[in-house]
């Protein structure tokens, strides 16, 4: 194909500001897919993509269009994630692109996560050609809008293609654009080949499938080839352009981006971001911006019938065979017994992996407050890294502990200004940058502690904005935090599942909270039981469960000792169904009581 | 061994807030053909009893007419219903024959046509001497009512009656309580049964109390401490006035226990007739058969091959069972001896170990080779008898 009629483009969009409707109509446009073949929002293939309204895997997909000029150009749109857990694969799809739309919705303005994006792409030399979507909405407003992309992502927007996605009203011009605005990539084909992962899955049937956009030189079939990072070898069984059907072809030149095959059977071979070259001509360097991805959310996966702990094992095993940047170990708990601790890339990762064992490995699971990742210094001179709050050193056996900052923007309307620096302060953040970004719009720069991001952050950002606020955020370094071991213990017992890492002066509230919690959630015994919130040996907070003191049947109604044996079958049913610990039945819901206390003290 | 016989009569003039039994108001139209069914059933009940494999005596020793209220039936169907009743089984000269009847409801001629028909024993669902009280849970009775119905049943040579209360009603007080067990006590009547309210889905009250709510008066529902006093100053009370208590809610003079209730705790077999009525038989090879009728009164009326009884053939393992979670309802418990000779030491094995470790928490106590709830351990008995289920 001739290289100056390639266009290599991405589109960047907040969630439900229209980027899956828009790349719907340019299928539908390019006639890639008849109306009859769309299936609501095409690209989003996974269920949990469709229901949450996010993509979480990348995908490139070719549409021919026949444009004004009387050329017919292939397209190439490389759909990416959306979201701050997986800001990485963003930055390489990205970077598998020389052009980019920003669709921004016309009633809600510029959001933190459009903006990072957009500064992503600028810094990764793209043209951004502003699309302004959802004109045809009663609250669209063109020219704040305009505003907001000039004075949020600096970019002029006086020719931002204004259209609504959902009526196809001005999606032809949006072709026409990315024609006339997006360059040609370039790079030469006879060059050694120089190809970018930008994704890749696992397929049962061929193995890893290998989302490539070739930078420079030709991909073949039967081709050897040869993966940078961990010099690796395979050969090329197929090539292959997703239309967005899967077709087949012989080759890729440069500037083309399609997926190849290669009988690799392990999806962390295949990392985003390593650059795939010639095994007999390699290329001179690999492509710039490559890492390891690094977990940085931790928590305990355990399932409620441990007899069902092999079943989470090998769930857990098939899941990271398409998913490579989720870790996991065995760990065991006292309270919880065998199970195993997780790390995932961020909070959302934690849910889609935890949603997809429940729904596609039919588990019942209980997750352990998520954590981070510290850095202890000992007193014996060593440092160790710990996740999980069972690992951590005596108090007497540590010298300081550093913890994982991240920076963090958030777009905002002024009004929720108050709120949410109150909450920022409360979660330990320190303001670096504050500046307005259009009329009543503030774009705020903070360093905040990782931690005080995983529990609840989210839910108190949007509740003290309405939903009004964004965030987007890349981790920055670490700070040297007074962190310390919060123990629950009931009935003298301390409970691992439900130990935390706190800062030591949030500790007292949160053990308050806690406890006060637990007696909520821990039914009446035959006995009294105390839940204590410990430090080390130090109680902060205690409650008492009190003692049953009435649970009796009154009356065999007619002799129905079927109704009463129901009764008492169901009662012992409902404790199986809890978690022994010592003489004390806990629920589930105990468990999950650590994520929630944060929201129930904003109430 | 000769067969109790219950008889359930759904219809009631008003149905109250705390009921969680099936019945109601329905249209007196309908009262002809249940009888008719009702009587169809005893004639019935032999081959009934041949298809499950279930042996049935013909002779009964016990007859139970509750509800609902049976007394709201035509005094002439009454009279059918034991006059088919005798037909299909021998009933003993010395039969306990019970009516369950709400007061006000006893008219003359029902009267007469429970005399007629043998009937030697009367249950009053009297709930509270309060007036107030008894109004609140949508009773239709009132105090002076209830005396004057006890008063024409003793002229009339019905001297066997039992008065029931519920401990926990809306408004009770500890003043008022103590006034309805003096007024009990005061009637000199044998049998009383003290019921602590059961606030479950299955009432409108206790549904009302659940979701926290002001219909029923549910905001007046004392609350579980209040309802324990309550029952703990009433057995005291009963106790005192020779009223022994005998069952977790039960209360009687000495030979007044009701023996048609005793079989319910005792395993012995019985037979029910009606809506939602429940029978256990001795079945072939020592074990028992359960049969539940359906609990819709159409399913009742129009009987369809879609809506069998459900049958439960009761297990030696859970026969074990209930004999634990029946008999320790009662004073006299169990003996664990007894239960070792008939079920053997393998069964009765974990059994004795759950005995151990409640008697260790203080829930049963030992006593000339039998056990039994300790006060403490009838007010949370569910959480015991749980422990001796599989």
């Amino acid at each position: 194909m001739d290289q100056s009629l390639i266009r290599n483009f991405a589109i960047i969009a907040h969630i439900d500001h229209g980027k899956s409707t828009l790349a719907d109509r340019l299928l539908e446009l390019t006639g890639s897919l008849t109306q009859r073949e769309m299936q609501a929002q095409v690209l989003d293939s996974m269920d949990l993509e469709r229901e949450r309204g996010i993509t979480i895997k990348a995908h490139a997909v070719r549409m021919m269009y026949p444009a004004k000029d009387g050329k017919t150009y292939q397209l190439n749109l490389i759909d990416t994630p959306g979201h701050v857990d997986f800001s990485y694969e963003v930055s390489r799809s990205l970077a598998s692109c020389e052009g980019a739309l920003l669709v921004v919705d016309a009633s809600q303005g510029v959001e933190a996560q459009t903006l990072a994006n957009a500064y992503l792409a600028i810094h990764n030399g793209l043209e951004i050609v502003p699309v302004i979507n959802k004109i045809d909405l009663p609250g669209a407003d063109i020219p704040k809008t305009q505003e907001a992309i000039e004075n949020a992502v600096g970019l002029d927007a006086t020719d931002a293609l204004l259209i609504s996605a959902k009526t196809g009203l001005g999606v032809e011009e949006v072709l026409e654009a990315v024609v006339q605005r997006i360059p040609a990539p370039k790079g030469k084909p006879e060059h050694p080949l120089q190809a970018l992962i930008f994704d890749s899955w696992f397929d049962p049937y061929k193995g890893v499938i290998v989302s490539v956009r070739v930078m420079e030189g030709t991909l073949r079939r039967n081709q050897k080839i040869r993966l940078m990072s961990n010099g690796k070898t395979y050969n090329v069984d197929a090539l292959g352009v997703s239309t967005p059907k899967p077709v087949e072809v012989e080759q890729l030149d440069a500037g083309e981006a399609g997926f190849l095959v290669a009988n690799i059977k392990n999806v962390a071979d295949t990392k985003i971001g390593d650059t795939v070259t010639d095994d007999e001509r390699p290329c001179n360097h690999a492509l710039p911006g490559f890492e390891e991805l690094k977990p940085m959310v931790f928590a305990g996966l355990y399932t409620v019938d441990s007899h069902e702990h092999t079943l989470l094992r090998d769930a857990l095993a098939k899941l990271r065979l398409n998913d490579s940047s989720f870790f996991f170990e065995p760990e065991s708990s006292v309270a919880l017994g065998f199970g195993f601790r997780c790390g995932f890339l961020g909070l959302l990762h934690m849910e889609i992996i935890q949603e997809r064992l429940e729904r596609e490995y039919n588990l019942d699971l209980i997750v352990t407050a998520p954590g981070v990742r510290y850095k202890v210094s000992k007193t014996d001179g060593s440092v160790i890294e710990v996740d999980n709050p069972s690992r951590w050193p005596e108090t007497t056996d540590i010298l300081k502990v550093e913890e994982p900052v991240i920076d963090a923007t958030i777009l905002t309307a002024e009004e929720y200004m108050g709120g949410i620096f109150k909450l920022l302060e409360e979660k330990r953040g320190r303001q670096k940058s504050f500046e307005y970004v259009g009329s009543a719009r503030v774009m705020l720069h903070y360093e905040l502690p990782l931690c005080e991001i995983v529990l609840d952050f989210y839910d108190r950002l949007k509740s003290v904005s309405r939903g009004y606020a964004s965030l987007d955020y890349h981790l920055a370094g670490y700070w040297t935090s007074p962190m310390v071991k919060l123990d629950i213990m009931v009935a003298g017992e301390s409970v691992d599942a439900l130990s935390l890492i706190v800062h030591k002066d949030s500790a007292y509230e949160r053990g308050r909270l806690l406890s006060a919690k637990m007696k909520e959630l821990i039914p009446r015994q035959m006995f009294e039981v105390a839940i204590q919130a410990a430090i080390g040996a130090k109680i902060v907070a205690r409650e008492t469960v009190g003692a049953i003191r009435k649970n009796v049947i009154a009356k065999c109604y007619g002799g129905d000792i079927s109704r009463k044996r129901k009764l008492l079958d169901k009662q012992k049913e409902g404790k199986k169904r809890m978690k022994r610990i010592g003489s004390v039945e806990i629920p589930q819901e105990a468990f999950l009581a650590v994520l929630k206390i944060g929201e129930d003290s904003n109430k | 061994m000769p067969t109790g016989v219950y008889l359930s009569v759904p219809f009631c003039r008003s149905k109250c807030s705390y009921c969680n039994f099936a019945s109601g108001v329905f249209s007196q139209s309908q009262f002809a053909r249940y009888v008719e069914r009702a009587c169809a059933e005893f004639a019935n009940a032999q081959s009934m009893a041949q298809t499950h494999g279930a042996q049935l005596d013909s002779g009964v020793d016990t007859v139970y007419l509750g509800g609902g209220t049976p007394t709201t039936l035509a005094p002439e169907d009454l009279c059918r219903l034991f006059a088919h009743m005798r037909q299909s089984f021998a009933i003993a000269p010395a039969a306990e024959i019970t009516v369950e009847c709400a007061p006000g409801t006893l008219d003359e001629a029902v009267l007469a046509a429970l005399v007629a028909s043998g009937v030697n024993r009367i249950s009053f669902g009297v709930q509270s001497f309060v007036d107030r009280e008894a109004a609140a849970v949508g009773r239709l009775h009132t105090r002076d009512v209830t005396l004057a119905d006890i008063a024409r049943l003793r002229a009339a040579g019905i001297t066997n009656i039992n008065l029931d209360l519920i401990a926990g009603l809306p408004h009770q007080t500890a003043e008022s309580w103590e006034f309805s067990v003096s007024e009990v006590i005061e009637t000199g009547v044998p049998h009383v049964s003290v019921y602590m309210l059961e606030v479950d889905e299955d009432s409108r009250l206790g549904r009302e109390v659940m979701a926290g709510g002001t219909r029923y008066h549910a905001h007046f529902v004392p609350d579980d401490a209040m309802t324990i006093d309550f029952y703990e100053v009433a057995c005291q009370r009963l106790n005192a006035a020779g009223i022994a208590q005998y069952e977790i809610s039960n209360f009687a003079r000495p030979g007044f226990e009701s023996r048609h209730n005793l079989k319910y705790w005792t395993r012995q077999p019985y037979l029910g007739v009606g809506v939602d009525a429940h029978s256990m038989l001795g079945a072939e090879g020592g074990e028992a058969v359960r049969i539940a009728k359906p609990d819709t009164l159409d399913g009742f009326l129009y009987p369809t091959p879609l809506m069998p009884p459900v049958v439960t053939r009761v297990s030696r393992a859970q026969a074990l069972e209930e004999r634990f979670f029946l008999g320790l309802r009662l004073n006299q418990g169990v003996s664990p001896a007894e239960l070792e000779r008939e079920f053997g030491a393998e069964a009765m094995g974990p059994q004795r170990a759950v005995v151990a470790r409640c008697v260790a928490e203080g829930l049963l106590e030992e006593f000339a080779e039998r056990v039994r709830l300790t006060p403490r351990g009838r007010l949370v008995s569910n959480e015991v008898f749980e422990r001796f289920l599989e």
